[in-house]
């Protein structure tokens, strides 16, 4: 998979390739309008990262040429400007998601794996990770082809682990994810726990491995040794 | 007091006191000149009699005629000549007159006599309250038209005034609406007019200038927070962290999670005030406090909150995201400073939605409530939260409250 990721900060660039890297990405980037116009002609990438401040143009009139030249790259804007506006421009211009600054590398990391797997499977798509399969159309999950009864939230936890696969998800990103901007800052996050512990007990009553490591109790991680 | 009145009031008085002061030396001076005149009149009836003794050696007849007295009386004492006021009766009219009098001696054939020569003021008494009587009228005319001048041309000058005043009243700078011009043919009220203007426009640009760093401030800041929060989702990956480093790192973690969460709230401010929320549509507020509780369940779990909901179909016209930031900061608030096994009330009815919360007595002022970064000792919260609910209720013009309601703190939004 090829990543291009348009970001005029360095340090940030150099942080969400470092991140990207273990899931079998390789990633380009491109500080500024004109390397990343270069770059996008040259080559095809799976998806785009783009952010819409760029020192020497306007992240915008990239995606319109992106779009201009039937490229079927996804695309993903990052934004330091959480506008409404922009997101609609963005989105009515073809790109795939929105994603405002400053997130988790993990958040960042499910939505550009969410963007492959919608633009590569088209419609209806399995993800399986050994006895696992989780049916991202109907959003329900099987261990070894039998039906594990999880809550919507039980759900999309078990996805966000999937996709940020072998690597350390920390407690407030989950937070983040599944319950939105307006629990950030929320005074503790044992809630939290309840949460990964049925996940757990319900998968492992199912029949499948225990995948989810806690990480010194700030974190978890979804892997399979 | 109005200026008017109180320069209407000086001015009555100060005429007032001109006026009378004005008469009282114009009835003296008047009378002074006309006893003048009498007093000039006698002397010549008295020159005529004295050449009449002289000429003819014997006294005139004493004469009665045109108010005129002439009478002479012998006499063994010097006569000292005079002029008198005196009153005589006057047997016609049957009443006491005022006559001016000359008293002179004069010697006939060694025989001392006592002139007197009267003459009646009654004519010149009758002048002078005619003097007194114009005077009183000319005052009350003066009045009359200060009064009349205060009523209708004064008014009239003064409405640009007015209207200016009106305008600062009901100038908001939120707004943005300019003040409108006042003209006037008075100077004061123009330079006054344009120094408003002035004002004003100045007020405009340094709140836009204001407002705009504030967006630009946060907006700034949110590389800067994604460069940390990226720094530390990949340290944590490091596989020989120690358990000490951990809980620096999920302190670190909480902090910039706060702080993201600040910013985002500051920026929403701004927004909400710069009306970047214009769109609106009818929201089903029933469905979605439902929405929103299963949105909160977890944490209303976790505090083992004891949750009853008053329901009723409620619409009220306003945008989408706001009605949602709007019940999420209210529950929220609800939950978060609520005790563990506490109880939330939420009734909804066609007018108002009113969520009540057990939980510590307040800290502060209830009616600082609202304001920004005000919250609790024991809070972490961002204090902008219920802010946020004034800002979006102040948009639509919904009327927010806050009482303590023996246990309960409640929050009514009046629509």
């Amino acid at each position: 998979m090829k990543l291009l990721i348009v970001e005029d900060e360095k340090i940030l660039s150099d942080s969400i390739v470092s991140y990207m890297r273990h899931e079998n990405f390789t990633c380009e980037t491109a500080s500024g309008f004109s390397e990343a116009v270069e770059k996008i002609e040259l080559f095809d990438y799976d998806c785009i990262l783009l952010d819409i401040n760029l020192q020497d143009g306007n992240g915008l009139d990239l995606l319109k040429e992106i779009k201009a030249n039937n490229k079927m790259d996804g695309v993903l804007i990052i934004s330091a400007r959480n506008s409404l506006s922009d997101k609609i421009t963005g989105l009515t211009l073809g790109a795939d998601d929105y994603l405002p600054k400053p997130f988790h590398l993990s958040e960042l990391s499910a939505r550009v794996a969410a963007i492959i797997r919608r633009r590569n499977f088209g419609g209806s798509n399995i993800l399986r990770f050994n006895e696992l399969s989780i049916d991202l159309q109907a959003k329900a999950v099987f261990v070894n082809g039998k039906l594990v009864e999880l809550t919507r939230k039980e759900y999309q936890l078990l996805l966000y682990f999937t996709y940020n696969k072998g690597r350390v998800v920390s407690k407030n990103a989950i937070a983040e994810h599944l319950w939105g901007d307006e629990m950030g800052g929320a005074a503790n996050y044992d809630f939290i726990y309840t949460h990964i512990k049925n996940l757990r007990r319900k998968l492992m009553d199912s029949g499948s491995e225990d995948y989810i490591q806690s990480v010194y109790g700030m974190g978890y991680k979804f892997t399979a040794s | 007091m109005k200026l008017y009145t109180k320069y209407s009031r000086v001015n009555l008085v100060a005429t007032i006191l001109v006026l009378v002061a004005g008469s009282i030396c114009y009835y003296f001076i008047v009378r002074y000149a006309l006893l003048r005149q009498l007093d000039n009149t006698l002397k010549v009836e008295e020159a005529e009699i004295l050449d009449f003794v002289k000429n003819k050696g014997r006294l005139p007849e004493p004469a009665n005629y045109n108010d005129q007295l002439i009478r002479f009386k012998p006499t063994e004492f010097p006569v000292r000549r005079r002029f008198r006021s005196i009153s005589l009766y006057d047997q016609t009219e049957k009443e006491k007159d005022p006559y001016r009098t000359l008293i002179f001696p004069i010697s006939v054939q060694g025989q001392n006599y006592e002139v007197s020569v009267s003459k009646s003021q009654a004519e010149k008494e009758d002048l002078l309250v005619l003097i007194v009587v114009i005077t009183t009228g000319v005052v009350i005319l003066l009045l009359l038209l200060q009064f009349l001048a205060n009523r209708f041309l004064l008014r009239k000058i003064w409405h640009p005034f007015y209207g200016t005043l009106g305008s600062l009243w009901e100038f908001n700078l939120t707004k943005k609406q300019p003040i409108p011009y006042h003209p006037s043919d008075i100077d004061e009220f123009n330079e006054l007019d344009n120094a408003v203007h002035q004002m004003t426009d100045k007020i405009f640009q340094d709140y836009e200038t204001l407002k705009s760093f504030a967006d630009n401030a946060s907006h700034e800041m949110q590389t800067p927070l994604a460069i940390i929060i990226s720094k530390l989702d990949l340290l944590i990956q490091d596989q020989n962290l120690e358990e000490k480093h951990v809980r620096q790192l999920q302190a670190m973690y909480d902090a910039v999670g706060r702080l993201s969460k600040l910013n985002q709230s500051l920026l929403l401010l701004t927004k909400i005030e710069n009306n970047q929320f214009v769109h609106t549509e009818r929201i089903g507020l029933s469905e979605l406090v439902d929405e929103k509780l299963i949105q909160l369940e977890e944490l209303v779990e976790a505090r083992k909150l004891k949750l009853a909901f008053d329901k009723h179909e409620t619409g009220v016209q306003m945008n989408s995201y706001l009605a949602d930031i709007l019940l999420n900061n209210l529950l929220i608030n609800a939950i978060r400073y609520n005790v563990d096994k506490g109880s939330i009330r939420i009734s909804l009815t066609p007018n108002q939605i009113k969520v009540s919360n057990t939980g510590l007595p307040l800290a502060f002022q209830p009616d600082t409530i609202f304001d920004r970064f005000k919250k609790g000792n024991y809070s972490d919260g961002t204090g902008l939260g219920l802010a946020i609910v004034k800002q979006i209720c102040d948009k639509y013009n919904f009327g927010l409250s806050y009482h303590f309601e023996e246990p309960m703190h409640v929050f009514t939004v009046r629509f």
